[in-house]
């Protein structure tokens, strides 16, 4: 039997109707429609569908969707706000932090959590907060340089300019 | 029978939905990823016990760290009293799985999952922790030691909760940590773990326990290696002593994971280094908090 | 001689597909929906091998939801397979594997689906198992296919029994010069098989509409999709259209005809849309795209000055149950087993096998790893015993431009001691390390692809462009990159360009994101579209400036004439209303000449194209007591001829290695011995974490190659991981005394073999 909820995602109340066995994942892909939280494994191992409840993160493919009502739940969608782009966002485009995106959605949850817990991250720290999230692509160095641009302090580091990504065409593939 | 859920507010909720049947969900880490395992289907019926007031918090009372159901991983890695008093409580919370495990796990939850590769669970035990089950009908205190009775299961009944554990805080001049073998630095779960409580006084071990993660079919204590510890000058060759000892008591499995020939040899690297690390701290020396990826390359 | 410089097309960029990857809003298949859609689920075999006897779908059918139910007795009696034709979609009288597919269903929801595979009722004769794959081959072993003579086959394949294929690479005398070689040193090492493991599971859509059929689906290789698709579903090509949404990661894993086939002939018996979306564990299990184990046996004659005089080696390689794409792989792994060496005299064999285990197919650098991982071991061997320094031995026998290779193709400029020499200084090598640490240093090689392809680039009214192309861009950035070639042909910005990609029914046919190969054929049909545009633009400014066509520039968006830049006409204005365009292949470079003729079953790879050659020496930490083993530091030198996009170019390095320091600590797949995966999961089946990933330094050795891809450049994607395997084992030998002879090293193997040395 479904039962109905309000789930409140990146500040806004969707009124659901929800198994109570449905992850939070399921619920807020399938049932509010925002994908970009991705489902990557079964068990907690890879990180794809990293959301952050209350401030904290949580494998959203292993917490049950009822238990996050009346919790603020932030996905991807939800990062830069009123902005275009945040910060760590264009952080990670500049220094090729990006490469096949699957990983990406829960990466900048995970690096956004750390963030506000931990202003001045170490590249250790960062190292260990991003560690429940796989990636297969960037070998995660470019990753980190992003998390590290985008702290406190943090620098580009010197090189070519760069375009920013807002000014860049979009595609029309798929 | 279709599914419910509920969502308790107050202990007293809790305990009436659970004595109707409902199975408890805190932080969901161990029942909803298990399920998806396939290793057991969610129940019908669950009550989220995550609102629930009464179960949260650390507090210090009587000599003692009473840590609600709902301490999180991160929670305790954070305590000073913990960091400080237990340190190998913190050594184990501090590598459980990812920083999400660590920021919704908890250590009830953690507790009742009853698993032999349980981090927290060595610590946790040489510590002396008591469990209070919770049931509309009352309460009972219970020895971590004998709450568990086999891998996943426990002498709780089906309508008890977890409400609390208390750990009581061990004598001055004693040090503790919790060592596990870690193919990966992170995202790992226990294959190989020893945790040792060594309390030192004027040079001679005069208290000790050691119990063994991963390496039986529950966390337990290994009093041989203990008798061979105590007394001593916890120089090497006590040291040595009792690691062989503890390796000799391990009868663990062959799995992916490893064969029981490894687990057995390792069993005596990681008790030698749980113990030489708990005696470091004893005695005012300083190894970081996790001991495991700091000792990485120790002898 | 090679030269380390920086190209003026290189520095940083932001990928065009990047702003929907950093904010969710992209779309991966596995995110798309259609009104009306049903989902799929699989019946998969319950034995790893066993005759079909019966298939009774009657209660599936009848569960309340269920749309439609397929088996092959549903479908033309059509196999597929790239070099030898032995799979159907699902199951018919045999299944050969644990992932072998039965049947499939269609539902209104996946768990009513997963309900309904439960209840086909499937009646087997089970057979004994083959899952030993050295000796499948022995003389009287039970056969994984039966009928294997009477299968289609490439003309070039040379099969017997379990021995799927058969190949030799030889040159000179092996035997003889062996037997007169000076030092003669013997080794052996095993491969176990892994995973490609793209971060993206599986997704496939399929939608009819009449005869025509639409399908959505996470492939590297669209086009073999389509051609899969038709000739199993016995439907013209044109009727056929692949969409790739974005792709999340392939490394291989994603190659070759997978599911589509399958998953349309559910959506056309249910007559709506039908969507497959597979778990982790499918991923791991279903997919004929395992990296094969293989077990090696090396031989090597040398002179105590160095001079390699004679190579033997004996491959084994598990190919799983069937050949998908993956019948090349024996003999490339025997190109390999020689290395970027000169050797006088060569004698390798190769046996890719079947087993009763899934398939093994191309994942990145196929084969290439694993045979690296064991013969730069065998060269630290080799060194040790003739009492050289193994950098040194490298020095003296790696190839160079003039240099023969092993069936005596003369190589053009190549910089691979280049690469050796610039790796070692960054690792430093030779330095004073603590005694768990140590340095270990391997070389490798990859060749390039040669392969058609085509591509249109046209100009928009308001002077913006539209790329249109065959490519797929897997996550590297290769596609992504288009935009940046394009406008530096016709002086204009990367942001004046959008691609169309993925998209069958849009461009001419590509062989997909595999084999290195998108920027090298993939942008020469690119450039030479933008080309053909420029010329153009060219004619039409040269009437309206009134002047010479050859005192034309095109720059800054403009047409204009060199020197008098206030003579110039917008490019804009010259698009007019949007009908200028190119189109463009360009010429697909040729194999490399070479003396072939001893080789047994030559499919292609007996010469390599503009090769690829790759440096990288490990720094490790190996914990004695336990076996476990940290990685602190990867120095990485390439020659990948001329870099067209750095970012790009350094993500596939630090990729590619963190990719091989799984591949050489911690990723197996571990079988049972029905040939089941035992860890098909993540837990078990250890990637590399964010904590334990090494620094990794990379540079590159840049010149123009020659008889390569646009503007000198050669592939990039494939070889960094190459050698990374080998590297790390040459470090964790030199700390413990001996070889660890078995990949993945893990803790409790490097344990082991540490055990038996005295220190």
């Amino acid at each position: 039997m479904k039962v109905t909820a309000t789930l409140t995602v990146n500040g806004t109340a969707y009124p659901v109707e929800l198994d109570p066995h449905a992850s939070l994942l399921r619920a807020v892909r399938d049932e509010i429609g925002l994908t970009g939280s991705k489902e990557g494994c079964d068990d907690s191992e890879c990180g794809a569908c990293m959301m952050l409840l209350d401030g904290k993160p949580v494998n959203s493919c292993s917490y049950l969707a009822l238990q996050a009502e009346g919790r603020a739940v932030t996905t991807v969608e939800g990062l830069a706000g009123e902005e275009e782009l945040g910060e760590l966002q264009r952080a990670f485009l500049h220094q090729g932090g990006v490469q096949c995106g699957f990983c990406t959605p829960g990466m900048l949850v995970s690096a956004t959590a750390l963030l506000h817990d931990n202003p001045e991250p170490s590249d250790e720290d960062i190292r260990i907060a991003l560690s429940g999230n796989l990636c297969r692509c960037t070998g995660y160095d470019g990753i980190v340089r992003a998390v590290r641009q985008a702290s406190v302090g943090g620098v580009a580091p010197l090189g070519a300019a760069v375009h920013h990504a807002d000014t860049v065409a979009p595609h029309h593939g798929g | 029978m279709t599914a419910t859920f509920v969502s308790a507010t107050t202990l007293e909720e809790a305990l009436s939905a659970v004595a109707a049947g409902a199975r408890a969900v805190a932080g969901g880490t161990d029942l909803v990823v298990g399920a998806r395992q396939g290793k057991a289907a969610l129940p019908d019926a669950i009550v989220a016990i995550d609102r629930v007031e009464a179960l949260r918090g650390i507090a210090n009372v009587d000599g003692a760290l009473v840590l609600g159901a709902l301490v999180t991983h991160e929670a305790l890695v954070a305590d000073t009293t913990v960091r400080e008093r237990l340190t190998a409580i913190a050594d184990a919370s501090a590598i459980v799985g990812s920083h999400a495990t660590r920021a919704q796990g908890t250590i009830g939850g953690n507790v009742m999952n009853a698993s032999p590769a349980m981090d927290a669970g060595g610590p946790l035990l040489c510590f002396g922790a008591t469990v209070t089950l919770r049931s509309t009908a009352g309460e009972r205190s219970i020895d971590l030691a004998d709450l568990w009775t086999a891998p996943g299961r426990t002498i709780a009944t089906p309508d008890e909760l977890l409400t609390s554990v208390r750990v009581p805080l061990p004598a001055a001049g004693t040090g503790s940590a919790y060592v596990r073998l870690e193919y990966r630095r992170q995202m790992e779960i226990a294959v190989v773990g020893a945790t040792a409580v060594v309390t030192v006084v004027e040079g001679q071990i005069t208290d000790v326990r050691i119990a063994i993660t991963a390496l039986s079919p529950t966390i337990r204590r290994i009093p041989e290696a203990e008798a061979a510890l105590v007394g001593t000058d916890g120089g090497d060759a006590a040291v040595a002593a009792a690691a062989a000892a503890t390796a000799a008591a391990s009868t663990p499995i062959s799995d992916v994971r490893g064969s029981a020939t490894y687990r057995t040899a390792m069993a005596e690297v990681m008790a030698r280094r749980a113990v030489a690390s708990a005696i470091t701290r004893a005695t005012g020396g300083s190894v970081p908090i996790p001991a495991s990826p700091a000792l990485h390359g120790a002898k | 001689m090679a030269t380390v410089e920086t190209s003026p097309a290189a520095g940083a960029f932001v990928r065009p597909d990047g702003k929907e990857k950093v904010t969710g809003t992209g779309r991966y298949t596995a995110d798309l929906s259609f009104t009306g859609m049903a989902h799929a689920k699989f019946r998969y075999a319950d034995h790893s091998h066993a005759k079909v006897v019966k298939i009774d779908t009657t209660k599936a059918r009848a569960l309340p939801g269920v749309v439609a139910v397929v088996t092959q007795s549903d479908l033309p009696d059509v196999k597929f397979g790239g070099f030898v034709q032995d799979r159907y979609l699902f199951a018919k009288d045999v299944v050969r594997f644990e992932g072998e597919i039965v049947a499939g269903v269609a539902a209104l929801t996946e768990e009513i689906a997963a309900e309904a595979a439960a209840l086909i009722e499937i009646v087997y004769e089970v057979l004994p198992a083959i899952t030993d794959f050295v000796s499948a081959m022995d003389e009287g072993s039970a056969l994984v296919h039966t009928e294997w003579a009477s299968y289609g086959r490439d003309e070039n394949i040379l099969s017997t029994g379990n021995t799927m294929a058969y190949h030799t690479i030889v040159k000179g005398d092996a035997d003889a010069a062996m037997a007169g070689a000076e030092v003669v040193v013997k080794g052996r090492y095993v491969s176990d098989s892994s995973q490609g493991v793209p971060i993206e599971p599986r997704a496939v859509i399929a939608q009819w509409q009449g005869d025509k059929v639409t399908i959505w689906s996470s492939t590297q290789v669209p086009y073999a999709a389509r051609a899969g698709v038709a000739s199993t579903l016995e439907v013209p090509e044109a009727d056929v259209r692949i969409v790739v949404p974005l792709l999340g990661g392939g490394f291989g894993a994603k190659c070759d005809l997978h599911f589509e086939g399958q998953v349309a002939a559910l959506a056309r018996a249910a007559k709506r849309p039908v969507k497959l979306v597979f778990s982790r564990q499918e991923e791991f299990v279903a997919i004929a795209q395992r990296r094969e184990g293989i077990v090696m046996e090396f031989e090597t004659g040398v002179t105590r000055e160095g001079r390699l005089v004679a190579r033997k080696a004996r491959l084994v390689l598990d190919k799983g149950a069937y050949c998908g794409e993956g019948g090349f792989l024996g003999q490339m792994a025997a190109m390999h087993a020689c290395g970027p060496y000169v050797i006088d005299n060569i004698g390798i064999e190769s046996y890719l096998n079947y087993t009763n285990s899934q398939p093994s197919g191309s994942v990145r650098a196929p084969t290439a790893p694993q045979v690296c991982w064991g013969l730069e071991q065998h060269m630290d061997e080799v060194a040790a015993a003739i009492d050289m320094d193994p950098i040194e031995l490298r020095r003296r026998t790696l190839i160079e431009e003039g240099a023969e290779g092993p069936t005596r193709q003369i190589f053009d400029q190549v910089g691979v001691k280049e690469t050796l020499d610039k790796a070692v200084e960054m690792i430093g090598y030779g330095r004073d390390l603590p005694d768990d640490e140590a340095i270990g240093v391997a070389v490798g090689w990859w060749p390039c692809m040669p392969a058609p392809s085509g591509a249109y680039v046209q100009l928009n009214g308001d002077g913006s462009g539209t790329i249109i192309t065959g490519a797929q861009e897997n996550g590297t950035g290769a596609v992504m990159a288009m935009p940046k070639f394009v406008a530096g042909e016709l002086g204009m910005q990367p942001e004046d360009f959008s691609i169309l990609y993925q998209d069958t029914a849009a461009a001419p046919w590509d062989m997909g994101s595999c084999g290195s190969q998108t920027t090298f054929n993939s942008g020469r049909a690119v450039l030479a579209a933008a080309a053909e545009v420029r010329e153009a633009l060219l004619d039409a400014a040269a009437d309206s400036l009134e002047a010479d066509r050859g005192d034309l520039e095109l720059a800054d968006g403009n047409v204009r004439v060199k020197g008098s830049p206030e003579r110039s006409v917008s490019i804009a204005e010259l698009a007019g209303a949007g009908t200028v365009h190119g189109k463009g292949s360009g010429d697909v470079p040729e194999a490399p000449e070479c003396d072939a003729g001893g080789c047994v079953g030559r499919l292609g790879n007996e010469s390599f194209l503009a090769p690829q050659l790759i440096t990288q020496a490990a720094h490790v930490k190996v914990d004695r007591a336990t076996g476990v083993v940290r990685v602190l530091r990867v120095a990485a030198a390439h020659d990948s001829g001329r870099i067209l996009n750095k970012l790009g170019a350094d993500g596939q390095v630090y990729g590619g290695v963190v990719m091989g320091v799984g591949m050489a600590l911690s990723e197996g797949t571990m079988m049972d011995d029905q040939g089941r995966q035992r860890n098909p999961h993540l837990l078990d089946y250890k990637l590399v974490t964010c904590s334990d990933a090494p620094e990794i330094d990379v540079e590159w050795i840049e010149y123009d190659a020659k008889n390569a891809g646009p503007r000198g450049s050669k592939g990039v994607g494939e070889p960094p991981q190459v050698p990374t395997a080998g590297a790390v084992a040459n470090a964790i030998a030199k700390v413990l005394g001996t070889q660890v002879r078995q990949l993945p090293m893990t803790p409790e193997r490097v344990w082991a073999a540490g055990r038996g040395v005295a220190r």
